[in-house]
């Protein structure tokens, strides 16, 4: 008699998300800088915001997010997609 | 003239239970209609403790005429039944426009912890992409039954089950064991009970049973873990931030009432430790359902830094016949706190119940770090002799909570010349004198301070546990009856 099990695991069906096409180049792009609200968080992005600039990004959007312990509030990302970023770098962690 | 307002809702839609509270406020001018049978509404509403006027939609026909793309969905009708205005989905402001609309005050406070938007689940009637003509069950509709899998004669289930579990071994999930433990629920095995955060894995009644299996609960506990799921799962709880951060922080349940002395959870001596099957396995069960239905394992999506002992089994019950003062919840119920591990406060030659709160002050000024104050929360544990001299003095529990809240500071010599943590925020920092010297005080509100009894009856020792980030921007404490 074989055992049968019972699987405890998490079997909800998602489809599989393909990730986001990468930039080949910066040029004349626009780049979503989000702050999830760490201290030192936004020296990051002050620096990388800087760097993005120098190799060609046209525009920097700035957006933070109200608490870093929740995911982005759908206002975040509305105003996000809203700015037509062509990417978004987020500053996580301290 | 605006007359009314119409609330479509599911029983397993998870926005749908966020939003019930918030139209309670609404009082009879909303009706509620479930797209779910008599049997899965009727607990919605037990759950929710939903107050207005409920009916369920036999047929769908409602939801057709309607004919909302998700739910929860919002009617605003004046007196003739035309649509003034619809909405679908959870949204703080379009509830506060309804309300206002309806002749209420606000009904949805921005700061209350609830994220101000959330989207919806598919309205029942155009599941699987058409409308649907026959009525749903009375569980609604559920996810697929768990997989059964069938293993060979040359596998031990012990080893072949290490893949599911924390690191020790789990009891096999096999189906006569699963089954034993639906039977101890009156829910069908298929209903859902919540999604887990971060993942939002589905935890319906079998899936939760399977897991209580593998931790070693005994069948009576499903009465206890369906509740304590869906309390980790609320979204005050914040179980997402919790799973995800490197902070310290664990759910500490902490069980009161009757159900104590029920399924047998200790409260006396060794009340953390090892000393009751009720309360390691609800604890174990609890974790084992985080990580293989919320997917926050240890290593990959958990990166706690140091991580917590509690995430093996957190559980303590309050020693409420020891206690001198009214439980932290009155009647069977399971409370949640973000905790971190316990610390330590001894304290044997104080005469005073004011003596002991003030060394109980001394540890609670060291939670987060010293020098951090007014952002977190702490429960303190106070163990029997402790709680006895306290009370001896007649202090009740809300003074004591004030007492302690008045006592603990952090002078203002500490935070000079230094750039360390929590020093940029002194402006935030009410200053204080404790005993003559300038402090600031350590918590925002008495109510940061939660206070349990718990503990054997022999030792003078109490115990302070720092949250994670809390309130509105962190976890709110939360309670579920059971």
């Amino acid at each position: 008699m074989p055992t049968i099990l019972v699987s405890p695991l998490d079997e909800t069906p998602r489809p599989a998300t393909a990730p986001a096409p990468r930039l080949k180049t910066l040029a004349g792009k626009t780049v979503g800088l989000l702050d999830i609200g760490k201290p030192g968080g936004a020296i990051f992005l002050d620096r990388l915001a800087v760097l993005l600039e120098q190799r060609g990004a046209a525009r920097i959007v700035r957006e933070s997010k109200p608490t870093f312990t929740k995911p982005a509030p759908a206002e975040v990302m509305d105003r996000l997609a809203a700015a037509k970023v062509d990417a978004v770098i987020e500053g996580l962690a301290d | 003239m605006v007359e009314k307002l119409l609330f479509f809702f599911e029983t397993d839609c998870p926005t749908c239970r966020l939003a019930a509270p918030y139209l309670n406020r609404l009082g009879a001018k909303v009706t509620a209609i479930s797209q779910d049978g008599e049997e899965a509404t009727a607990e919605f509403v037990r759950q929710t403790g939903l107050r207005m006027r409920v009916e369920v939609d036999d047929g769908l026909r409602l939801s057709r005429r309607f004919d909302p793309e998700f739910v929860p969905a919002l009617y605003l009708l004046d007196g003739q039944g035309q649509v003034l205005e619809s909405h679908v989905g959870f949204d703080k402001e379009v509830l506060n426009r309804l309300a206002a609309a309806l002749g209420s005050g606000p009904i949805a406070d921005p700061y209350d912890g609830a994220p101000s938007r959330k989207p919806g689940c598919g309205s029942r009637h155009r599941e699987g992409g058409q409308v649907r003509d026959v009525p749903v069950t009375s569980a609604g509709v559920s996810p697929a039954p768990a997989t059964r899998m069938a293993l060979d004669d040359s596998l031990d289930p012990i080893d072949y089950c290490r893949q599911f579990g924390d690191p020790l071994p789990v009891v096999p999930p096999t189906v006569e064991r699963v089954e034993r433990m639906l039977r101890a629920t009156p829910l069908p095995a298929q209903e859902l009970v919540a999604r887990v955060p971060p993942n939002y894995g589905a935890a319906t009644v079998e899936k939760i049973a399977a897991n209580a299996v593998m931790a070693g609960c005994a069948p009576e506990m499903m009465r206890v873990l369906i509740p304590l799921v869906r309390a980790a799962c609320d979204e005050r709880f914040n179980i997402h931030g919790i799973q995800a951060t490197t902070h310290f922080a664990a759910p500490l349940i902490i069980v009161n009432g009757p159900v104590r002395k029920e399924l047998g959870f200790a409260c006396g001596s060794n009340v953390f430790s090892n000393v009751a099957r009720a309360n390691s396995t609800l604890g174990r069960a609890l974790q084992l359902i985080l990580t293989n239905l919320g997917g926050a394992r240890p290593g990959e999506i958990d990166m706690s830094a140091l991580g917590n002992p509690g995430k093996f089994s957190y559980c303590i019950a309050e020693n409420e016949e020891q206690s001198p003062w009214p439980p932290l919840h009155d009647g069977s119920a399971v409370t949640l706190f973000a905790a971190e591990p316990p610390h330590g406060v001894s304290e044997h030659t104080a005469r005073s119940g004011r003596e002991v709160l003030k060394t109980i002050c001394y540890s609670l000024a060291t939670v987060w770090n010293y020098r951090s104050c007014a952002g977190r929360e702490a429960l303190v544990v106070i163990g029997p002799e402790h709680a006895r001299t306290i009370a001896r003095d007649g202090i009740t529990k809300d003074e004591a909570r004030q007492l302690l809240f008045d006592n603990t500071g952090v002078p203002l010599r500490v935070f000079e010349n230094t750039d360390a943590e929590g020093t940029q925020l002194v402006k935030m920092y009410q200053e204080i004198t404790i005993d003559g010297q300038r402090c600031y005080r350590k918590f925002q509100s008495p109510e940061a301070i939660h206070i349990v009894v718990a503990g054997g009856t022999a030792g003078k020792f109490s115990a302070v546990i720092g949250s994670w980030a809390t309130g509105t921007r962190g976890s709110l404490m939360v309670t579920y009856p059971v």
